[in-house]
């Protein structure tokens, strides 16, 4: 009897033993710094994953089952951390982290060797935005004039951490980018129809639509058909202070039945030289946790990463966008997505890329050649860019 | 406790033990476990037995928004690099009912493995930006095409950077940046 029984138990420990030597193993560590707090996922193996940052917390999502040492942990002796924990929802793990208070993440990037994601986090003690909309109307005359904004001059947040926030303004210029231009023709459609051309339209009737119903100041990158370099485009709003970076395309793919319409906000992956850098400073600082990593450093390292500051509003810009265009195209919604489109990593300030209907796609290249068309998607983005607007007004207040 | 029924218990909880396993491995092999099958395939008359291993290929097709898989073999070279390099002909080659997402008449120039930074460099010829369709769909398209198809295969290789025409380049059709290496995104992919 007792033989069976320890045959039994060697037989099943050797098929189980395997599975749990190849599992990935996510470590979790965290460190307080002055001004905010470095959150650190590491694991043998590099996994894609997916944010999303939550009042009161910040869920990671990983494809695939990840081993976490425990399904809950307190947080020792963090200012801003209180707990965190691991669950299994359908094919992924879900890494929560509870904040202490409200916080937000500041920078999101990606180490190697070993692989790392990396969050660092300050405190946001933000009031609630008013919830959006949904009727697609125009905001109402106060939200619509600059003036309203001015008469709410931005108030700094109290801080309880000691660290001096960045002080947000009420938004007073908005950036459009109509998509390539001159000689970069952008996709073309089956009947010869340009990208470049389309995004320039639409983009003209965006700028009329703002300036006409809330006397913003409307850039844009290009107002004819003449090539501007990725990097320029995002010069050319860095120089003129935009807080609003609205950059316009018509999507293409390989597969011709491909249609919707969808938003994008920047994804950043730390995999250049200066991400080396700062590779080996988080290293630094995963052997002595009392070492302080300056900001200004940071920042020097991942300048070319401006965006990094502003990625929670992008996304929040995104998913008021692509809201409105669902609701007023009608057309397949492809949702809010990351990607690293480079005309949008130098901006500093909440920037999307719009991927309006697919020219690749024969209807939706007619429909483009529509100007009521034009009109409609103008609409929904500048719908998507009030919202925004509102809401941003609230987190200035 | 009587002599059956521990024997009872002891079987119940092996059966257990075996279903949770089965369960475990299953699961394995559908999130990303999958090494190719290597096989040999040899001849009667007293030559060389060659070496294949059996790869699983993902298309782009007109069905499905995700990569659907095949399996296709590919005979093992001496140099590891060519096994790359007969791989990535394979994906150009496709299959019926396959889409490739890259524009004709590009070409893969050459390919290099950097061992310690665990990275494939794919250097395509002009073409492959100067007859590109556009969209930002298409860009991700082929970038995950390739990088998702050699990272599930050849699981040394982490990441994967783009040069054209031997160099860097900012971007394929103007959106996502090209100079830094790519990671896998397996969302891509649609197992069967």
């Amino acid at each position: 009897m007792k033989n069976s029984i320890k045959a039994g138990t060697f037989f099943a420990a050797f098929l189980v033993a395997p599975l749990l030597l190849t599992s990935m193993v996510i470590d979790f560590r965290s460190f307080d710094h002055e001004g905010y707090t470095r959150v650190v996922l590491q694991s043998e193996r590099s996994f894609t994953y997916k944010v999303q940052d939550q009042p009161g917390r910040l869920e990671v999502r990983i494809a695939g089952r990840a081993d976490f040492p425990a399904r809950s942990q307190a947080v020792q002796n963090s200012v801003l951390l209180e707990r965190v924990t691991c669950e299994y929802q359908g094919k992924e793990s879900v890494i929560t982290v509870h904040f202490k208070g409200d916080a937000a993440v500041k920078k999101n990037f990606v180490l190697e060797d070993p692989f790392r994601v990396v969050f660092d986090l300050v405190r946001s003690e933000l009031p609630a935005a008013a919830p959006p909309r949904n009727d697609g109307a125009a905001p109402a005359a106060d939200e619509k004039k600059p003036d309203a904004l001015k008469e709410n001059p931005p108030a700094v947040p109290p801080r309880t951490d000691g660290a001096v926030p960045p002080r947000p303004k009420p938004i007073e210029t908005i950036c459009i980018d109509p998509g390539h231009g001159g000689e970069d023709f952008g996709a073309i459609g089956r009947s010869k129809l340009k990208e470049k051309d389309v995004t320039l339209k639409i983009a003209y009737k965006l700028k009329k639509q703002i300036e006409s119903r809330t006397g913003l100041r409307v850039i844009m990158t290009r107002d004819k058909d003449s090539e501007v370099s990725l990097n320029s485009r995002a010069s050319i709003a860095n120089n003129q202070l935009a807080q609003m970076f609205v950059s316009i395309h018509a999507n293409s793919s390989f597969r011709k039945s491909a249609y919707g319409s969808e938003t994008f906000f920047v994804s950043l992956q730390a995999t250049d030289p200066e991400s080396l850098e700062l590779a080996q400073k988080e290293n630094q600082n995963q052997e002595d946790p009392g070492e302080n990593i300056q900001n200004d450093e940071l920042k020097m390292i991942l300048w070319n990463m401006a965006q990094t500051e502003h990625i929670r509003e992008s996304s929040k810009l995104a998913e008021f966008i692509q809201n409105e265009l669902n609701e007023l195209l009608g057309t397949r919604n492809r949702g809010v997505k990351q990607a690293p489109f480079r005309v949008l990593m130098r901006t500093a300030m909440p920037a999307v890329l719009i991927e309006t209907v697919f020219i690749s796609n024969a209807a939706e290249e007619k429909k483009l050649l529509s100007d009521e068309f034009l009109d409609k998607i103008a609409s929904a983005i500048y719908n998507g860019i009030s919202k925004f607007i509102y809401y941003y007004g609230s987190l200035v207040k | 406790m009587t002599k059956r029924t521990r024997t009872a218990l002891l079987v119940s909880g092996i059966a257990v033990a075996l279903i949770l396993a089965a369960l475990f491995l299953f699961q394995r092999k559908k999130s990303s476990a999958f090494a190719p099958e290597r096989l040999s395939h040899g001849d009667d008359t007293g030559g060389r037995i060659a070496e294949f291993i059996k790869v699983k290929i993902f298309y782009v097709t007109e069905a499905s928004l995700a990569m659907s898989p095949v399996y296709r073999e590919i005979e093992v070279p001496e140099i590891r690099e060519e096994l790359y390099r007969k791989f990535v002909s394979l994906l150009l080659a496709g299959g019926e009912g396959r889409i490739v997402p890259v524009p004709s008449g590009a070409q893969l120039r050459s390919l290099h493995y950097l061992v310690g930074k665990e990275m494939l460099i794919l250097d395509f010829n002009e073409l492959l930006a100067a007859s590109f369709p556009g969209g930002t769909t298409a860009e991700m398209e082929f970038i995950y095409f390739m990088v998702d198809n050699i990272c599930y295969n050849f699981r040394e290789i982490k990441k994967v950077k783009f040069l054209i025409g031997g160099n860097e380049s900012k971007t394929l059709a103007g959106h996502v940046d090209l100079e830094k290496p790519f990671f896998p995104d397996f969302s891509w992919l649609k197992d069967e």
